[in-house]
């Protein structure tokens, strides 16, 4: 029982609680800028740091690769840090828990539904399946990284909305003369490095950014929801707290006054087990150091490995992860990837083979791609590719002048490769559709893919043919005609077609017929300025 | 008593709506009027200052309002043509014996400058985009003609215009020389009416365009396979939105926006010309280089000149055809008056 003369010092003085809170919002505030200069002159080698610093996705895409990135080193700074000090990364660092703290949904809850303690086990269920398919090759539980449900929410779900409002707005406002010129200011302000120069096209943002919001709105039902049940991010790092040197620790001074259990946002400071907390839920938020007003919560060295609760995994649940994840790759895989999917048009320079296995999910090029080309494949690539970043014609090119998403990709599965040799990399192959192309179908004049088609040998020819119109008279008629070995399947000629709806001519995937050449050669550099 | 404040608040409610919309309303009332002011009071362009009489006493301003005087010994040629030497003397002796760029731009004027700046991953000697040197020289001798301000311009079809502004190489030359980069701001496209169009009645051109007191047109002289050659009128594809669309009835629509935009001086860059894979170019192979500028206030001229140097006829391009059609100008090479200037390295 709370003896009556014990109260919270809220207010008073919380040192640890507002260094923290002012880390967090520092934290937050250097991804939200390294996000919007993504699309910017700044390395990417920068841009991607947050994504480099999660080891969940060094590690899947280790375990899917067999082989080293480089710089997924950077990964091992948190590994440190969380052996240090636990997992202070989901406190302190990780911007998606900021947001989730600074969303306190669960005051409002109404119902009495909680979840039971048996959910933390969740998380280190999707943590083994993530880690099992990885092993088999197959990354798409990655879209579960809260560091890629952030990004990818982010770049095509919320920012594409934000694009929307933005540009609604400027263009009421701009009807009014008095306010142009101040329109116009704010319009520079903002395009091209945060919002895309020209209003951007996007597909399904409802559906990236809901997945973001969901998360947030799982904060109804517990404080910080998604981190203890959840995140496989952190059943990773929470795994590697059992033997975290810096612990939580009850002194003999305490007299169970309940305050830090209330206070714990993460629900794991136990009464009946005298106040102790399990270290791989403990985010070392130090909220309960800061209200221990009889100064019984310590934070001290450890040297043991912390005991495992009833929800931690052991070897039934090692063995089930382990068979749904061959279960559930051989269901995905008994579909032939190649012959399935003609859309799926990789970015530059990756292997279209092995870039399901090389893909971390993030949406990192997709926030760097200025035309917006790059979109998160929902059908295009089946269950194995879903949202793998494919180029979406229609709505954007690949820009002949440009190498943005090999220089942000975190894993290098988009190779950083200089602008030189990312101008030969083969996407797909353009064919013309002769039933809707306008001089073929309707003897209309037309050259616009030919006249887009970036390569100093073009990829498209126009065949000249002599052609009876109706009327009785003949003419002369430009025919646009692909060059197959020519064609880079950059999608300009696809993204400008003037046909209404579908183009007429489309890029297909190079995959069946000749393929691109994968394999990256380092020293990239960013997006070329001048010579 | 409570009937009472409902319809009171209804009424309220009804004035306030009434307002509100009715303001929007005139504010919008007031947003047409200056644009449609742009589309019926038509010549943007500066019109031949009066100086330029024709001494045998022919009607400067003719119905067409454009035909110039023909030419005679007293007035300014028609068309000037320099040779062989460095861009920016090439573009000084021009414009000089056009009667010098004070003819064209006064003291304060608002100066649009629009090079062909199609792409954003070709530099100048691909001859895909104007000569940087040729635009800072332009952006120079408007300054020193008293211009208030000099911008220059482009909506490329490849990337975004900033990256093209800089990879071109214009961008350097046009701020050492004073000028600035108009980085293409979309809300800019206004929806403008054509008046003359016999097919383009309607198009989003770049109210900077049409609102500047004097535009400069500075293509770069190459091939395109379906208008065959782009220059000047082909040029100015670039201060409108929807371009795919022009390629229906090229001559015609190029014809139409030229009858709107009317630049006031047009200036062939020929320092290096791309005979094959336009627009976008790519191979040194197919670029020549003729060191050669041609300046005329007549954007028809100047270009049917310019065809010649591809060894075409000017009724070989769709859109001079056009343009002689609607009146925008003259294409008899053979007997307008022309200065062929020697610059000399």
């Amino acid at each position: 029982m709370a003896p009556d003369s014990i109260k919270r010092s809220g207010g008073v003085s919380r040192p640890w609680t507002s260094l923290r809170k002012l880390i967090q919002a520092l934290a937050l505030l250097a991804f939200l800028v390294l996000f919007v200069v993504t699309r910017g002159e700044t390395p990417g080698s920068t841009t991607n740091i947050f994504l480099r610093l999660d080891p969940l996705l060094a590690l899947v895409n280790l375990l899917a690769t067999k082989a080293l990135v480089a710089g997924s080193a950077v990964a091992l700074i948190t590994v440190a840090l969380t052996f240090l000090t636990g997992r202070s990364w989901c406190g302190w660092l990780c911007p998606l828990g900021t947001i989730l703290d600074w969303i306190p949904l669960h005051r409002w809850k109404k119902g009495k539904w909680t979840p039971g303690e048996g959910w933390r086990g969740v998380k280190y269920a999707l943590l083994l399946l993530t880690l099992f398919a990885a092993l088999l090759g197959g990354l798409t539980l990655l879209i579960f990284d809260p560091l890629t449900i952030l990004t990818r929410g982010l770049a095509v779900g919320v920012w594409p909305a934000l694009d929307k409002l933005v540009t609604a707005a400027e263009t009421a406002l701009y009807q009014l003369p008095a306010l142009r010129a101040p329109v116009l200011e704010v319009d520079a302000l903002l395009r091209p490095l945060i919002l895309p120069p020209t209003p951007g096209a996007s597909r399904s943002a409802a559906l990236f950014a809901g997945l973001l919001i969901g998360v947030v709105l799982l904060n109804i039902f517990a404080e910080r929801f998604w981190c203890r049940y959840l995140c496989p991010l952190g059943a990773l790092l929470g795994l590697m707290s059992k033997v975290a040197l810096l612990r939580r620790r009850i002194e003999p001074g305490c007299v169970g006054c309940k305050l830090c259990t209330d206070t714990c946002p993460m629900g794991t400071i136990n009464p009946a087990e005298d106040y102790a907390s399990d270290p791989g839920e403990c985010t070392m938020c130090l909220e309960c150091l800061d209200d221990c007003p009889l100064g019984a919560t310590t934070f001290t060295p450890v040297f043991s490995v912390d005991p495992l609760r009833a929800y931690d995994p052991g070897r039934r649940q090692v063995l089930i992860t382990l068979g749904a994840a061959l279960g559930g790759m051989a269901l995905v895989r008994s579909v032939d990837a190649e012959l399935q999917h003609p859309f799926a048009l990789r970015p530059p320079g990756a292997d279209p083979e092995e870039f399901y296995s090389q893909c971390v999910r993030c949406g990192q090029c997709m926030r760097a791609c200025p035309t917006a080309a790059l979109q998160p494949a929902l059908t295009e690539a089946g269950i194995e590719g879903f949202w793998t970043p494919v180029l979406i014609p229609r709505i954007g090119y690949c820009d002949y002048g440009c190498n943005a998403c090999g220089q942000v990709c975190p894993v290098e599965a988009i190779p950083p490769l200089p602008l030189e040799l990312k101008q030969q990399q083969v996407i797909g192959r353009a064919k013309i559709d002769k039933n809707r192309c306008l001089p073929w179908a309707e003897e209309q004049d037309c050259i616009v893919c030919e006249e887009m088609c970036p390569l100093p040998e073009k990829a498209i020819e126009l065949e000249l043919v002599e052609v009876q119109l109706p009327t009785g008279e003949t003419r002369i008629l430009q025919r646009p005609v692909v060059i197959h070995d020519l064609c880079i399947g950059c999608g300009i000629c696809e993204y400008k077609c003037p046909i209404a709806g579908e183009a007429a001519i489309r890029v297909y995937s190079s995959c069946s017929g000749g393929g691109g050449q994968g394999g990256g050669q380092g020293g990239g550099q960013g997006r070329r300025r001048g010579e | 008593m409570e009937n009472q404040t409902r319809r009171a608040f209804l009424q309220w409610m009804a004035i306030q709506m009434s307002a509100f919309f009715g303001g929007s309303l005139l504010a919008s009332c007031g947003k047409q009027e200056p644009h449609s002011l742009q589309t019926t009071a038509l010549p943007i362009a500066k019109p031949i200052q009066p100086t330029e009489v024709d001494p045998t006493g022919a009607p400067t301003q003719s119905e067409q309002a454009t035909a110039e005087p023909s030419a005679t010994p007293n007035s300014h040629p028609h068309i000037a043509v320099a040779r062989g030497g460095e861009p920016e003397a090439l573009v000084r002796h021009a414009v000089a014996a056009l009667g010098g760029m004070e003819r064209f731009v006064s003291t304060g004027n608002d100066v649009i400058i629009k090079p062909n700046v199609c792409v954003d991953f070709r530099t100048y000697e691909y001859a895909a985009t104007t000569n940087p040197w040729v635009v800072g020289e332009i952006v120079r001798m408007c300054l020193e003609a008293g211009a208030g301000r000099v911008r220059v311009m482009d909506f490329p079809f490849g990337g975004d215009s900033e990256s093209a502004y800089w990879n071109s190489g214009i961008q350097e030359q046009v701020l050492a020389a004073g000028g600035e980069m108009e980085p293409i701001r979309f809300l800019k496209f206004v929806e403008t009416e054509i008046p003359n169009a016999l097919d383009l009645k309607k198009c989003q051109i770049y109210e900077d365009v049409l609102l500047a007191d004097v535009v400069i047109n500075v293509p770069i002289a190459k091939h395109h396979s379906l208008a065959r050659l782009t220059l000047g009128m082909k040029n100015l594809m670039g201060v409108i939105r929807d371009r795919p669309y022009m390629h229906g009835n090229l001559g015609q629509r190029l014809a139409d926006l030229t009858s709107r935009v009317r630049p006031a001086l047009t200036i062939v860059d020929a320092v290096r010309i791309l005979q094959r894979g336009g627009p976008g170019g790519g191979r040194l192979s197919d670029v020549q280089k003729l060191d050669t500028v041609i300046a005329s206030s007549d954007i028809v001229a100047a270009d049917s000149y310019a065809a010649t140097l591809f060894g075409l006829q000017p009724t070989d391009l769709s859109y001079i055809v056009s343009g002689l059609n609607m009146g925008l100008g003259r294409a008899d090479l053979e007997t307008m008056k022309i200065e062929d200037i020697a610059v000399g390295a």
